[in-house]
């Protein structure tokens, strides 16, 4: 594990309303991830877990505080920037899979780089790669709707990898899952993090997937709670 | 997202939901249609009238009229009971009479002038045939007029010998082998004396024979010599007074006075005198502004059509953004930007324009390769050389273009509100 950090967070906070009644998500979260690390974000539901992973995925802004990719402030990029650092660096994973029903695997896994602009030839061979790593080549030309729900989840992984990011986050990717699936998808984000060195954040309320990650972010009522690494007191 | 991609996956998406789409192109494509085939008749028919304009001639040719006599008509159907009035409403005052010629002669760049002497002519025959066939004569105003002429030439006007030129459709009846054939026969044209009620047959050369056109369509015309000769049969026994009245004038311009000002002069300084004149053009330009107005009229129709399409089309894109709003979510989280997302939605909209008019150019096209021909033969085959429906390259691009133009502001407000979507409010979405 290399000690780039990727990713830190300065006194996050994210207050949501006006004046009169605002409702504090997130209270001075301060936090730093490495490149290739694999963290797991806990807490109940309503505890800020989610708010904390849209403001580290940039897909929100927060209130106060700051954000450093690679070391820049976030807060100060204007939104063409942020959305090609999403694009380029981060991939994303949804307990709803979130996928065009209709249409083949394969365009569902072109999608970031169609976004991207990449020409299509070029994105039919990253496409077809990202597939191979997810063991679902065969699949390519079916309907994504024809497909059971931890094939989908690896679609969606297909997805979240084909533009090689630094970064995969992964909103509860199991929660839809039946254990054993769920397994499957696991050990497949966990390979990827270890065999591409692929930074993994991890929204979870699963205490089992939670374990599995180097390090465990704990959020209760907004706030850090503790940050146990993996192996330490559980 | 590229530019190709954001056109290729309008098309796609508008598949998705292919009853939605394919009634919202309907809606656009009623539009379309009424607007392409009005302009296409209105093309098909100015052409014509254009074609006919160039071969008509007439340069500096006046046509006149009392001015009175052009409101008679409407006074006449008006729901009010008129007072009398001198000037105004007697039959006396709309004829022109040869004192009048003398003025019209008199003003200031009128060559000559005449009145219109009308000819009823009972029937025609010749010394070929026993058969008789009723005929339409006009005496041919100018020499300026241009005739179509098949075979021939036309009637000389101030030739000695009484001339006639026939319609080609006369030839084979009159028993002639041929047009060329009938040139220098006599015919036997006769006409009824309107007092004593005799009939006299008047022999008349035949000079030319005519093409049919959309100016004096099948007419005969005559000369002054053969139309003095007709006329003085019809009106022998009359009082002098009433055979030198008519109810219109013609005047032929010097050729220095042909410029738009000036003829406009001589119109001025005759309706200062109490007529009115139009030249060749005034008359066709009539023709042009009446089918001019009905197509406005058509093409506000279309609009009309256009204006309900466009509002389906916001309602079928404000649908697809509420259907697709974890897609929208989905697309800007993986770094989608907001000008991307509006114009996918934006260029949705502009392909239900282009399919809605493309398939109006193509129903159009179609109906013109059909109806076109079957016109020739039937209703329209008096005129030669009139294509009903005629399409103009240019004018049905720019119809297609305005109605994606349309589409595109129609689909402004749904891609607005789908490219302010909030991704994590969009994914969050049920």
């Amino acid at each position: 594990m290399s000690e780039t950090t990727i990713i830190k967070t300065t006194n996050l906070t994210k207050v949501y309303g006006k004046k009169s009644a605002t409702f504090t998500a997130l209270d001075n979260v301060s936090i730093e991830i490495k490149r290739g690390e694999s963290v797991a974000i806990i807490g109940k539901s309503g505890s800020g877990k989610s708010t904390l992973m849209h403001l580290l995925a940039l897909l929100d802004k927060p209130t106060s505080g700051t954000i450093e990719i690679g070391g820049k402030d976030s807060t100060k990029l204007k939104n063409r920037q942020v959305n090609r650092l999403r694009n380029h660096r981060f991939g994303f994973v949804f307990q709803q899979f979130f996928m065009n029903s209709r249409d083949s695997v394969l365009n569902n896994v072109m999608l970031p780089l169609r976004i991207a602009g990449i020409k299509p030839s070029e994105r039919k061979r990253r496409a077809l790669e990202a597939l191979e790593i997810v063991d679902l080549s065969d699949k390519a030309k079916s309907r994504a709707n024809d497909l059971s729900g931890g094939q989908k989840q690896r679609v969606c992984i297909a997805r979240a990898l084909v533009n090689n990011p630094a970064v995969i986050f992964a909103d509860e990717p199991t929660g839809n899952l039946d254990s054993t699936t769920g397994k499957l998808v696991e050990d497949l984000l966990f390979s990827l993090n270890k065999e591409k060195d692929i930074t993994l954040i991890i929204v979870t309320h699963d205490e089992d997937l939670a374990s599995r990650c180097n390090r465990q972010i704990h959020i209760k009522d907004g706030q850090l709670v503790a940050q146990p690494r993996k192996g330490a007191k559980k | 997202m590229k530019f190709w991609d954001i056109v290729r996956g309008a098309n796609s998406n508008l598949l998705r939901n292919k009853g939605r789409s394919f009634l919202t192109i309907l809606a656009i494509f009623i539009g379309s249609f009424t607007i392409i085939m009005t302009t296409g008749v209105n093309n098909g028919v100015n052409t014509y009238i254009d074609k006919q304009m160039n071969s008509a001639g007439g340069e500096g040719y006046l046509e006149i009229m009392r001015e009175s006599s052009t409101t008679s008509g409407l006074g006449g159907m008006s729901n009010e009971v008129q007072e009398y009035s001198a000037e105004d409403n007697s039959m006396a005052s709309m004829l022109i009479t040869s004192k009048d010629i003398d003025k019209i002669r008199a003003v200031d760049g009128v060559e000559t002038a005449k009145a219109w002497t009308m000819l009823q002519a009972d029937y025609i025959t010749s010394a070929s045939t026993d058969k008789k066939f009723t005929i339409d004569l006009a005496a041919l105003p100018s020499d300026t007029i241009r005739i179509d002429m098949a075979a021939g030439r036309a009637v000389a006007i101030n030739s000695t010998t009484p001339e006639i030129t026939i319609a080609d459709k006369y030839v084979k009846p009159l028993g002639f082998s041929s047009n060329e054939a009938a040139i220098g026969k006599k015919v036997k044209v006769a006409v009824t004396n309107q007092i004593s009620g005799e009939m006299t047959e008047v022999e008349l050369t035949i000079s030319g024979v005519t093409n049919p056109s959309v100016i004096g369509m099948g007419r005969s015309w005559v000369n002054d010599r053969a139309s003095h000769a007709l006329s003085d049969q019809m009106l022998a026994g009359m009082p002098a007074e009433y055979k030198n009245q008519s109810y219109f004038a013609m005047a032929q311009l010097k050729d220095d006075w042909l410029t738009d000002d000036k003829i406009q002069q001589v119109k001025d300084d005759l309706k200062e005198m109490g007529f009115t004149a139009m030249t060749v053009e005034d008359q066709v330009g009539m023709i042009k502004t009446f089918f001019d107005a009905v197509t406005m009229i058509l093409t506000i129709f279309g609009v009309i059509a256009l204006v309900a399409a466009s509002i389906g089309i916001i309602n079928t894109l404000f649908m697809a953004v509420q259907e697709r709003t974890r897609e929208i979510g989905l697309m800007k989280a993986m770094g989608l930007g907001r000008g991307k997302i509006f114009a996918m939605f934006s260029w949705e909209a502009v392909m239900l324009g282009f399919w809605g008019a493309a398939l109006g150019v193509g129903l159009a096209y179609l109906i013109k390769v059909i109806v076109n021909p079957l016109a020739g033969e039937t209703f329209l085959s008096g005129l030669p050389g009139f294509t009903l429906i005629e399409f103009n390259p240019v004018t049905l691009t720019v119809i297609v273009l305005i109605v994606m133009t349309i589409g595109f502001l129609a689909g402004t407000l749904p891609a607005r509100r789908a490219s302010k979507k909030d991704p994590i409010e969009a994914l969050r979405y049920e």
